[in-house]
């Protein structure tokens, strides 16, 4: 990977404390998230419940956890900004390239978060008066809502894993069957994690006065912890190859501490009641940072390598690019000097290196095209037409459509043209005298198969690409006029007419300029 | 090619950020700015007064705009950054090293800016009955909040355009107070209390739980609350344009009416003077409690300010032309420098993600079509938007070669092509072919180049 570009190399602070940042604020991050997808799912499944128990009871409890989840979403969502910004800093590449492969996901995003707060929001409102509409969208939104960290767990999943990334790209995740299970393990296990998180702070927190559905609660956050059981000890399988001491025992630690929390539970007593909240209060910080802190040494082990090894070509890119700095700088300040808001402007830029500065078609581009650019310091035609000409360009040829210049410009560069070139004069009567007669009979029965009998373009001619000029409103002095019938023009049908006699190629001359329709 | 870059078919990817960019302006200015801060501003006048239904009309207003803010303003912040993430990582990527700072400080903010609205909605009832004095504090506290990060966001945008020093001296400082910055966050925060202005005015006209008698007083206040800073706004966008470089500045008319009306400047003048007449007759309206006038004219005035609001990011986010970061990046996220290295030493062969046979997709030419994609998938699509195919009609292959070459120079708000000479001609033949002008020429039978014209 040959790997150019220098942003790799501006960084705020050393490599350690952007880590401690990004543990700090994504553990911050990732609390309020889990509170709120495990409130999500405790709100629609007691609505659920209160529904089919005919609402005799607690719904104020119900409609008090669906604003929980107003508050803790709007945490967990600006919340989100910190890691996002420092691990698109401290592992941009890895994070842009897993990011990007999963492009499609990662923009769906957008819609599912938006869709997920309203439909929840919704569910609050009125929920006892139309229960059916309020199911729908409270199970739609929580569907919404749980697909959310299956996007951002399969970035992370996919970020870790480098040597899987062009398989990836190409095939997508089901080519990876080793990387979907890890994917699908660590997806379920933040779904438990919210069901457990969300579970405990309702069941220590909010329930107070709502006795059944503290008890409810209670078996909620056992089936929550068996599932996390499971769900981990899969995950655990899943990232068997790379596990190290730190990694271990963190979330040993973790175990343990979510040991204690069940049976805190089941430890039911009203007196000793505020010290198991005070338990709970450490004992689920505690699971959450050592979980992450296994987590985050994995992380740290899969992409750090990487990450020096690209800063490292950095650093020799900055080298090969620091002689070429200057001179970009100094094309930079040129364009900004350079305002296309004049003709001369416009013209020395958009149209010399065609038609050369001069007007006379030998821009330092023209041998190159097949149709050579029209020497326009020769041209003699309606402002009208060679507006057209301009803004719409001529098919078959060179010369491109300049529509990205507003009428203002235009205008302006065709003064220009015409104070340059005189362009818009009218053509002159040739000097030479010529054989008018012999001139009007070549042009009735040659010319006008593609010019038309009056100029005007003829419907074969109309068809040509590049069509022929409308000679009644375009024009060309009398000797450009007499070395195209003459030489022909390259690259068109129109053919050199040489075999013509002198006297009558003259008459045509005098002929064009008569045809040629006043200004 | 640094990143797998992800090009959206049909939108593309300027038209996709700025579809996102704009929901979010006329939440984040209009609801967080602009409606909070006239709740705040209700709710302290019936403090004063001793108004208890006024005060009831601020709680009324509070709640569908806590939903909104929280639900689709907060989202689709951060969710212009996750589509600039995968639609522009390069530039992005760079972008946050520069600001990594503001950005930071930004995340205070906005973490301070719920932490103090949510206490501000959920303990309305309770605040006012024991310390209506604080919840109003609370009230101000916000929008002073709400104020720094439209602060620290100006600066970040501002320098998209006027990077001014920063080019030569590589300063925070100097990227961040740069030239537009004073005027841009003047015309923002103005823009979204006069956007407020319009909104609440719109539920108070509509909303059925109102009196009559509080509903004249209140449009009067918000009729003269949209004329004042409406105007300031207007007098902020006149000083902002005044200070762009010239050389983007002379873009705006293009970039507001495209190619396609490109030639009709009229219509720019035509619809912008309509949307202030009729934003300042809905606001006179109010201020005159013709209550019948103002409803017919406030939907009206309502989707005109969104257009304004398009007009002006679209216009500021294009006229900048060929650069992504003036002085550093192209819009292609090539950073100049490199585009000269990409020149002399090849495109493709410094190109990441570049595999002359990609799995899967493979389409015809892929060279020319990956150096496309990385060189002009920014911009133009194939099939989509600003079809590169429509732009090629016409053309002879050496023609698009020509413009390759002389992309930025033909027009102005392009960049250069980055790469070599012999990679600039794959490009152009694989445009070319795109371009379908070849199967064209092919119907068209040769025509005899003899027996023409001689007697």
């Amino acid at each position: 990977m040959n790997n150019l570009h220098d942003l790799l190399l501006a960084k705020p602070f050393s490599d350690q404390v952007m880590e401690l940042l990004l543990f700090g604020s994504f553990a911050l991050h990732l609390l309020f998230v889990l509170l709120m997808l495990g409130t999500a799912m405790i709100a629609v499944f007691f609505f659920v419940h209160s529904w089919l128990t005919g609402f005799s009871y607690e719904l104020r409890w119900d409609k008090r956890v669906l604003s929980i989840h107003l508050a803790l979403k709007s945490l967990a969502v600006v919340l989100g900004v910190a890691p996002l910004l420092i691990i698109q800093v401290l592992w941009s590449v890895p994070f842009l390239t897993a990011a990007s492969i999963m492009a499609p996901y990662w923009l769906a995003l957008l819609g599912l978060m938006i869709f997920a707060f309203l439909s929840l929001d919704i569910l609050g409102h009125k929920m006892d008066v139309h229960p059916v509409r309020h199911l729908i969208f409270g199970v739609l939104g929580l569907a919404a809502l749980v697909a959310v960290p299956a996007v951002f767990t399969a970035v992370l999943s996919l970020m870790e894993n480098p040597d899987k990334w062009s398989l990836v790209a190409g095939k997508g995740f089901a080519a990876e069957p080793a990387l979907l299970f890890h994917w699908l393990m660590r997806y379920l296990h933040i779904l438990g994690a919210a069901a457990l998180f969300g579970g405990a702070f309702h069941y220590f927190f909010s329930t107070r006065g709502a006795q059944e559905r503290h008890y409810h609660l209670s078996h909620w956050m056992v089936v929550a912890t068996l599932f996390q059981v499971v769900v981990g000890v899969l995950l655990l399988v899943s990232v068997m190859g790379r596990l190290t001491p730190a990694v271990i025992t963190a979330v040993t630690v973790g175990v343990f501490a979510a040991m204690l929390l069940l049976g805190l539970a089941f430890y039911r007593h009203p007196e000793v009641d505020k010290r198991r909240m005070a338990s709970a209060l450490v004992l689920l910080p505690l699971i959450l940072v050592s979980m992450l802190m296994a987590r985050q040494y994995l992380q740290h082990q899969a992409v750090a390598p990487m990450q020096a090894a690209l800063e490292a070509r950095a650093q020799e890119a900055r080298r090969r690019l620091a002689p070429l700095q200057a001179t970009a700088l100094r094309g930079f300040q040129a364009h900004l000097a350079t305002v296309y808001d004049n003709g001369e402007t416009i013209y020395a830029n958009a149209c010399a290196f065609c038609h050369g500065q001069d007007g006379g078609g030998q821009g330092s581009e023209a041998a190159t095209l097949i149709v050579p650019p029209e020497k326009l310091n020769a041209v003699r035609a309606q402002r009208q037409y060679l507006y057209q000409v301009v803004l719409k360009g001529v098919p078959g040829s060179g010369m491109p459509y300049f529509s990205v210049f507003d009428r203002g410009k235009l205008d302006s560069l065709l003064d220009y043209m015409n104070a340059s070139f005189g362009s818009e004069a009218l053509p002159q009567p040739p000097s030479r005298q010529g054989d008018l007669a012999a001139a009007k009979m070549v042009f009735a029965k040659t010319c006008a198969v593609c010019h038309g009998e009056q100029g005007q373009v003829s419907v074969f001619g109309g068809g040509l690409r590049p069509a022929p000029p409308d000679l009644t409103r375009y024009g060309l002095t009398p000797q450009r006029a007499y070395a195209v019938i003459t030489q022909g023009y390259d690259g068109t049908v129109m053919q050199p007419f040489n075999a013509l006699p002198e006297a009558t190629r003259w008459g045509l001359v005098g002929l064009l300029a008569s045809l040629r329709v006043k200004p | 090619m640094l990143f797998p870059t992800f090009y959206l078919p049909g939108l593309g990817q300027g038209m996709t950020i700025a579809l996102v960019a704009v929901v979010h302006v006329l939440i984040s200015h209009g609801f967080a700015i602009g409606v909070v801060s006239i709740i705040v501003l209700l709710e302290h006048l019936a403090l004063r007064r001793g108004d208890a239904e006024l005060a009831g009309l601020a709680k009324n207003m509070l709640k569908p705009v806590v939903i909104i803010v929280t639900a689709v303003g907060a989202v689709t912040g951060a969710g212009i950054w996750f589509t600039v993430s995968v639609l522009a990582p390069g530039g992005i990527g760079y972008m946050l090293r520069v600001f990594f700072w503001p950005w930071f400080i930004e995340w205070m903010a906005f973490t301070l800016e719920v932490l103090v609205l949510l206490p501000y909605y959920f303990l309305w009832e309770r605040m006012r009955a024991k310390q209506a004095g604080l919840h109003v504090a609370l009230g101000w506290s916000y929008v002073a909040v709400a104020l720094a990060s439209a602060f620290l966001i100006s600066g970040i945008l501002g320098f998209m355009l006027t990077p001014d020093g920063w080019v030569q001296n590589q300063r925070l400082v100097s990227a961040f107070f740069n030239p537009t910055f004073w005027p841009q966050l003047a015309l923002r925060f103005l823009g979204g209390l006069a956007m407020g202005g319009l909104w609440s005015l719109a539920y108070v006209l509509f909303s059925r739980h109102i009196g009559a008698d509080l509903r004249q007083r209140v449009m009067r206040l918000l009729g003269g609350w949209v004329l004042v800073n409406g105007a300031l706004c207007a007098l902020a966008v006149w000083i902002y344009l005044g200070r762009i470089p010239q050389t983007y500045a002379t873009h705006k008319i293009f970039a507001v009416l495209t190619s396609r009306l490109s030639q009709d400047a009229w219509l720019l003048w035509l619809g912008n003077i309509l949307a202030a007449l009729c934003i300042a007759a809905v606001a006179l309206a109010a201020w005159l409690r013709w209550r019948r006038v103002a409803l017919v004219l406030i939907i009206p005035a309502l989707i005109l300010t969104a257009g304004l609001v398009s007009e002006f990011e679209r216009a500021r986010e294009f006229v900048r032309g060929p650069y992504l970061m003036p002085g550093y990046m192209y819009a292609n996220q090539i950073p100049l420098a490199q585009s000269d290295y990409l020149n002399r030493h090849g495109f493709l062969a410094n190109a990441a993600w570049y595999q002359p046979q990609p799995p899967g997709l493979t389409p015809r030419a892929p060279a020319g079509h990956a150096l496309f994609m990385a060189n002009c998938g920014v911009c133009h699509t194939i099939g989509g938007l600003n079809d590169i195919r429509d732009r090629l009609k016409g053309r002879t292959q050496p023609s698009v070669t020509v413009m390759v070459r002389r992309t930025k120079q033909m027009v102005p708000f392009m960049p250069s092509f980055s790469g070599t000479p012999a990679e600039s001609l794959t490009m152009a033949a694989y445009l070319y072919e795109l371009s379908g002008e070849r199967r064209s020429l092919e119907a068209v039978p040769p025509i005899s180049r003899k027996g023409v014209g001689h007697e």
